[in-house]
C-alpha cells in the first residue's frame, strides 16, 4: 500500500467500526419501536446542522479536550491516570476558592484557572509519587482518590462553603459576575476554555515531538529498558506526566465552574463523567495530543447524540451507555483486527 | 458491647460478601493474565437476571443459575474481544462495564418498583463466598490445573511451549470470573436488598477491582480485605454521631485507607505483585 | 474530491428531509397543548421523578387536548439546552422539577417570553415563570405522633439524604410530632448524602437499629429502609411512593404525593386562559393536605395500616391537659388539616430550635418563605446536622 493511504487507513477502519456500532445500536432502537434511520438522522442533524445542537456538542467537547490532551501525554508516558474525574473536581474547588474568597480583580479569572490547575495536579500527586517512589500502580490510586474528591466537595458545600444566598441548599454562593466566563451568544459554550483546550493540545503536541523532554517521555513510555540505557530519568518523566494530566483535568474543572455553573455544587452535577469519557478520547488519539482536536468533538457528539435520543425519541437515558459501550467495543475490535493484518504483512 | 461487635461483624460480612465473590472471580481471571474492568456491568446483569427469574416465582436456584449465565455471557464477550481479537483488554473491560450497566438498566425497567416477596436468606451467600475464596486458594496453590492457570498468567510463552492451550485456559478463567460477578449481583438483588433498581450495584464492581489489587491477587487475603471494606462502609454510618469529624470523612475513609495500605505495602514490598503477563495479549510466536 | 462532495450532498439532503418532516409534525400539533416535563432523575426510581411522571400521565388523561412529553435524568447543567430543544419541539408549558434548574429556568423564561414555565421547589418568579411545591411537613408531624406512640425505646431513627431545608423541615415536624406523643422521644438522624443509594440506605438503617432505634423513617428514593426494617420486625414509615407492598406487616403509614393535583389545576388554567405568559408572576403553589397534593399513608386510601390501629388506640397522649388516644389525635388533626380552613399547624409558636434559640414566637405561624429556607432543626433531633444557624 502506498504511504499516504497507509496513514489514512486507520481512519477508514475507525469509520467502519463506527458504522457497525450504529447498526448494532440501531437494532436496540428498533426494539423500542423507533426507526433507527430517523434517530440517526436526528443525531446528525443535531450535531452538525442545528446551531443549538452544535453548541451542545461544543459544550461537551471543552472539558474532553483539556482532559484528553493531558491524558494523551500521561498514557504515552505509561501513566494510566483514570482518576481525572476527581482531579477535575479539585480543579473546580480551587477555582471556586479564588472566586469566592479573594477580591475580584482583572487577574481573578486567570488566577482561578491557575488555582484549578494546581489543585488538579496536587490531586494527581499522591498517585504519581507512589508510582515513581514505591512502584504502586497508579490505576488503583488514581481511581481511589475520585470518591475522596467527591466527599470533599460535598463536605464543602454542606458546611464551611455553603452560600448565604442559597436558602440553605447545598451550593456555594454564585461567583461574582466579573468572574463568569463569556459564552457564545445564546449557548453555554464558554469559548475561552475551548481556546485554552485547543492551545494546550497544540502545545502538548509540540512538547512531545519537538522538545528533548518530549523525546524522553516517549521513550520512557514505549521502551523503559532503552530509556534506562539512555540514562533517561524515567521516574521524573512519569511523575511529571502524571502531574501534568492532573493539572489539565483541573483546568477543565475550573472551566466548568467558571463557564457554566458559576458556583460549586454537588459533585454529580459538576463532573458528568468527563474524566472517564476523556480516557476514550485520549486512547483514540493514539498518543498524539493534537488528535484530541478530532476525538474530543467525536465523543462530544456521541454524548450529545445520546441526549438527542433521550429528548427527541423518549429513549431511556441508559441508551447513552449502550451507545458508548458498543461504539468503544467496535472501535477497539476494528483497531485490533487492523493491527493484526498489519502484523501478518503483505 | 458484644452485641455491637456482633452487629458490626455481621454487617461487615454481609456487605463484604458481594465484594468477596466478585473479587474471587476477578482474581481467577487476573491470575490467568486477563484484566477485567467490566465487573460492574456483569454484576448489574447478574442482579437483573436473578431478580427477573425470582420475581416470576421460580426457585432461587434457578435465579442464581440465571445470574451465573448472564455474567458468564458478558464475560465471554470480553474474552472474545480481548483474547481472540486481541484488543486492549483494559478498554474492553471498561466498555463492557458501560454496556452491561446500560443493557441492565434498559431491560430492567419493567421490574422496577416490585419487591421480592420471598427474599433469599443471606447466610448461604456468605458461606458460598467464603467457600469460593478458600476453594480458589486451594485450587491455585495445590492443584495441577491451578498451576497451569498461574503459569498462563506469569509466562504464557513458557506454558505454551509445554503444551498448554493458553487461550482456552484464559477463556475458562474469564468465564469463571464473569459467572462470579453475576453471582455477586444475584446476592444484591435476591438477598441484600431484594428488588431491582437501575444502578443498584452502586459502584461495588469498582470496589471489587480495587480489592483485588489491594489484597495482592490472593484469595484468602480477599476474605479479610472484603470484610474490612464492609466494616468501613458500615462504620461510616455507625460513627456519624460523634460530632467532631464531619460525616463525609467517614465516607472517604475506605478509599483513603486503600491508598495508605498500598503505600505501606509498597514500602514493605512484601505484597504479592501482579501476574507478570497481566493485561498483555498473548500471541503465539511473538516475544 | 468526489467523495467529499457526495458526503456533503448526503448530509444536506438528510437535513432537508428532516426539516420538512418536522414542519409537518408541527402543523399537526397546532391543535393540542403541549406540556413538557424535565426530571432530574430516572423515572424508574420510587421517588421524586417517578412521582412527577405518574402525575404527568394522570394529567394527560384528565385534560382533553393535552399532549405531554418528558425528559429524564437531566443534570442541572443541562437544563437550558434541554429546554431549548423542547421549545423547538413545540412545548408551550415547561415544568422543571428540581431546585437545581432554577437559574436555567429563569434564563429560559427570559429567552422564551411566550412559553409558560413552572419551577418546582423554587422561589424565583417572572411574568411567565411560576413556582410550585407540594410539601409533607404536616404529614410528617402526624407520622411523628404515631412514631412517638409506637416506640418502646424512645429512640426513633431517620435516614436522611442531604441537610437541605426541605429535609430539616420534615425531620423537625417529625420530631415535634414524636415529642407531642412522647415528650422524651428522640429522633436520631444519619445522613447518606445521596438521594438514591440502596447500600447506603441499608447500612445507615442497620446502624440506627443497632443503636436501639425501634421505629424508622427516611428520605431516599427506594424502599430499602422499609425492607431492612421489616426484616428485624421494626415498624417504618414509607416515603414518597406507595411502599406498603414491600412490608405489609411493618409499614405503619407514610407520606404520599399527588403532583397531579397541581398539574391538572395549572394546565387547566393554562387551557382556559387564566394562566398565560405574562400572567403568572405571582403564581406560587404551596400545596398541602388541604389541596390534596399530599396524602398520609403507605398506600393511597389507607392512612394507617390496620395492623397498627389497636396499638395506636391504646397509646395515650396529653392534649390541652386531657388524655387522648394517639389514634384519635392523628385522625382529628388529619381531618382538620385536610379541610378547607385548617386550624392546626405543626409549626405554630412558641418553638425553639434544638439549641434553645427561639425560632417561632408565640402565636405565630411560619411563613412559606421561612419554611422554604429553614436552617434550624427542632428539639429532639439528634445527630450531626450541617450548617445550623447560631
Amino acid at each position: 500500500m502506498s504511504g499516504d493511504l497507509r496513514r489514512l487507513a486507520p481512519l477508514g477502519v475507525y469509520g467502519a467500526a463506527i458504522l457497525v456500532a450504529f447498526a448494532l445500536v440501531g437494532g436496540v432502537l428498533a426494539g423500542f419501536g423507533a426507526s433507527p434511520l430517523e434517530c440517526y438522522e436526528a443525531i446528525l442533524h443535531a450535531s452538525f446542522v442545528d446551531p443549538q445542537g452544535r453548541s451542545e456538542v461544543l459544550r461537551r467537547t471543552i472539558p474532553l479536550l483539556l482532559i484528553g490532551g493531558g491524558l494523551t501525554v500521561a498514557f504515552r508516558a505509561g501513566f494510566l491516570n483514570i482518576g481525572a474525574e476527581g482531579q477535575l473536581l479539585l480543579g473546580a474547588v480551587g477555582a471556586a476558592a479564588v472566586a469566592l474568597f479573594l477580591p475580584a480583580t482583572p487577574a481573578s479569572l486567570p488566577a482561578m484557572f491557575l488555582a484549578g490547575a494546581i489543585a488538579g495536579a496536587l490531586w494527581a500527586f499522591p498517585a504519581a509519587w507512589l508510582r515513581t517512589h514505591l512502584r504502586v500502580h497508579e490505576i488503583l490510586t488514581t481511581l481511589m482518590l475520585t470518591p475522596v474528591a467527591e466527599y470533599l466537595v460535598v463536605y464543602l458545600i454542606n458546611g464551611p462553603w455553603r452560600g448565604e444566598h442559597v436558602r440553605g441548599f447545598s451550593y456555594t454562593d454564585a461567583f461574582p459576575e466579573r468572574l463568569q466566563l463569556p459564552v457564545l451568544e445564546g449557548t453555554l459554550v464558554h469559548w475561552p476554555t475551548l481556546a485554552l483546550g485547543a492551545a494546550l493540545a497544540a502545545a502538548l503536541q509540540v512538547l512531545l515531538t519537538h522538545t528533548p523532554a518530549g523525546y524522553e517521555l516517549r521513550v520512557a513510555g514505549s521502551s523503559p529498558k532503552v530509556a534506562r540505557y539512555a540514562g533517561i530519568p524515567i521516574h521524573r518523566v512519569v511523575f511529571l506526566a502524571g502531574i501534568l494530566s492532573g493539572g489539565a483535568a483541573g483546568l477543565a474543572g475550573a472551566g466548568e465552574v467558571a463557564g457554566i455553573h458559576h458556583r460549586l455544587l454537588e459533585p454529580a452535577q459538576v463532573s458528568l463523567g468527563y474524566g472517564y469519557t476523556a480516557i476514550i478520547v485520549a486512547w483514540l488519539a493514539r498518543g498524539r495530543p493534537l488528535a484530541v482536536l478530532l476525538t474530543a468533538p467525536l465523543l462530544g457528539a456521541i454524548l450529545a447524540g445520546g441526549d438527542t435520543l433521550k429528548t427527541g425519541f423518549n429513549m431511556p437515558f441508559r441508551i447513552i451507555d449502550v451507545f458508548s459501550g458498543t461504539l468503544l467495543l467496535c472501535l477497539i475490535t476494528a483497531e485490533a483486527l487492523w493491527a493484526r493484518r498489519e502484523r501478518r504483512g503483505p | 458491647m458484644t452485641q455491637e461487635l456482633l452487629a458490626a461483624a455481621l454487617r461487615a460480612l454481609s456487605l463484604g460478601a458481594p465484594l468477596l465473590i466478585a473479587a474471587v472471580g476477578a482474581i481467577a481471571n487476573e491470575r490467568a493474565g486477563v484484566v477485567n474492568l467490566g465487573i460492574e456491568g456483569m454484576m448489574a446483569l447478574g442482579a437483573l437476571a436473578a431478580f427477573s427469574v425470582a420475581v416470576e416465582g421460580h426457585s432461587p436456584a434457578l435465579a442464581v443459575a440465571a445470574a451465573l449465565g448472564a455474567g458468564m455471557l458478558a464475560a465471554l464477550l470480553h474474552a472474545v474481544v480481548s483474547l481472540t481479537v486481541g484488543a486492549n483488554s483494559y478498554v474492553s473491560g471498561l466498555a463492557l462495564a458501560m454496556l452491561g450497566s446500560g443493557v441492565a438498566g434498559i431491560l430492567g425497567r419493567r421490574y422496577e418498583g416490585f419487591p421480592l416477596l420471598d427474599p433469599v436468606a443471606e447466610e448461604p451467600f456468605l458461606v458460598a463466598a467464603g467457600a469460593l475464596a478458600v476453594g480458589l486458594w486451594v485450587f491455585l496453590r495445590f492443584t495441577r490445573p491451578g498451576l497451569v492457570l498461574r503459569s498462563v498468567g506469569e509466562s504464557p510463552a513458557a506454558a505454551d511451549a509445554l503444551g498448554v492451550h493458553v487461550t482456552a485456559v484464559r477463556y475458562g478463567a474469564v468465564a469463571f470470573g464473569g459467572a462470579l460477578a453475576g453471582l455477586a449481583g444475584a446476592f444484591l438483588s435476591l438477598s441484600y436488598r431484594p428488588a431491582w433498581t437501575d444502578g443498584m450495584t452502586g459502584g461495588m464492581g469498582w470496589i471489587a477491582v480495587a480489592l483485588v489489587i489491594f489484597v495482592g491477587w490472593h484469595p484468602l487475603r480477599a476474605v479479610a480485605g472484603s470484610t474490612f471494606f464492609g466494616l468501613l462502609y458500615y462504620l461510616q454510618f455507625r460513627l456519624q454521631d460523634q460530632g467532631r469529624i464531619p460525616v463525609e470523612a467517614f465516607g472517604a475513609m475506605p478509599y483513603l485507607l486503600v491508598v495508605l495500605a498500598l503505600a505501606l505495602s509498597g514500602l514493605r514490598k512484601a505484597r504479592g505483585s501482579a501476574p507478570a503477563a497481566l493485561g498483555i495479549p498473548y500471541r503465539r510466536g511473538e516475544r | 474530491m468526489q467523495m467529499r462532495k457526495l458526503a456533503i450532498a448526503v448530509l444536506v439532503a438528510l437535513s432537508a428531509v428532516s426539516t420538512a418532516a418536522e414542519k409537518e409534525k408541527e402543523q399537526a400539533k397546532e391543535k393540542k397543548l403541549k406540556a413538557c416535563f424535565i426530571y432530574v432523575g430516572p423515572v424508574g426510581d420510587l421517588g421524586w421523578s417517578n412521582a412527577h411522571d405518574e402525575a404527568r400521565r394522570l394529567a394527560e388523561k384528565a385534560i382533553p387536548g393535552l399532549e405531554t412529553q418528558f425528559v429524564e435524568a437531566v443534570p442541572e447543567a443541562q437544563g437550558l439546552p434541554v429546554i431549548d430543544r423542547l421549545v423547538q419541539q413545540g412545548c408551550k408549558v415547561i415544568f422543571t422539577t428540581s431546585f437545581g434548574y432554577m437559574d436555567h429556568t429563569v434564563e429560559a423564561a427570559k429567552k422564551y417570553p411566550d412559553v409558560v414555565f413552572a419551577h418546582a421547589t423554587g422561589f424565583k418568579r417572572a411574568p411567565n415563570l411560576a413556582t410550585y411545591m407540594a410539601d409533607f411537613y404536616q404529614v410528617y408531624y402526624l407520622n411523628g405522633l404515631m412514631a412517638g406512640a409506637l416506640t418502646k425505646s424512645g429512640k426513633i431513627g431517620y435516614v436522611g439524604a442531604f441537610p437541605i431545608p426541605e429535609l430539616k423541615r420534615h425531620i423537625s415536624a417529625f420530631a415535634l410530632g414524636a415529642r407531642a406523643a412522647r415528650p422524651d422521644a428522640v429522633v436520631n438522624v444519619k445522613w447518606i448524602n445521596s438521594w438514591f443509594s440502596p447500600p447506603k440506605a441499608r447500612e445507615a438503617a442497620e446502624a440506627l437499629m443497632v443503636e436501639g432505634n425501634d421505629v424508622l423513617a427516611f428520605t431516599e428514593d427506594t424502599a430499602t429502609v422499609v425492607q431492612v426494617a421489616a426484616r428485624k420486625k421494626i415498624p417504618s414509615f414509607s416515603h414518597y411512593s406507595p411502599m406498603y407492598r414491600f412490608a405489609p406487616d411493618y409499614v405503619v403509614s407514610g407520606q404520599l404525593v399527588h403532583w397531579e393535583k397541581v398539574y391538572i389545576d395549572f394546565l387547566g388554567k393554562v387551557r382556559d386562559g387564566t394562566y398565560a405568559a405574562g400572567k403568572v408572576k405571582d403564581v406560587d403553589y404551596w400545596w398541602l393536605l388541604k389541596e390534596g397534593a399530599v396524602e398520609m399513608g403507605a398506600q393511597p386510601g389507607m392512612p394507617i395500616n390496620p395492623k397498627f390501629t389497636d396499638a395506636l388506640k391504646k397509646a395515650q397522649m396529653t392534649v390541652g391537659g386531657k388524655p387522648v388516644a394517639v389514634y384519635d389525635r392523628v385522625m382529628d388533626l388529619l381531618k382538620d388539616m385536610s379541610s378547607p380552613s385548617p386550624k392546626f399547624d405543626p409549626f405554630t409558636g412558641p418553638i425553639k430550635d434544638r439549641n434553645g434559640v427561639e425560632r417561632v414566637p408565640a402565636g405565630r405561624h411560619m411563613t412559606v418563605e421561612e419554611l422554604n429556607s429553614m436552617q434550624w432543626v427542632a428539639p429532639g433531633v439528634m445527630g450531626p446536622v450541617a450548617d445550623e444557624p447560631k
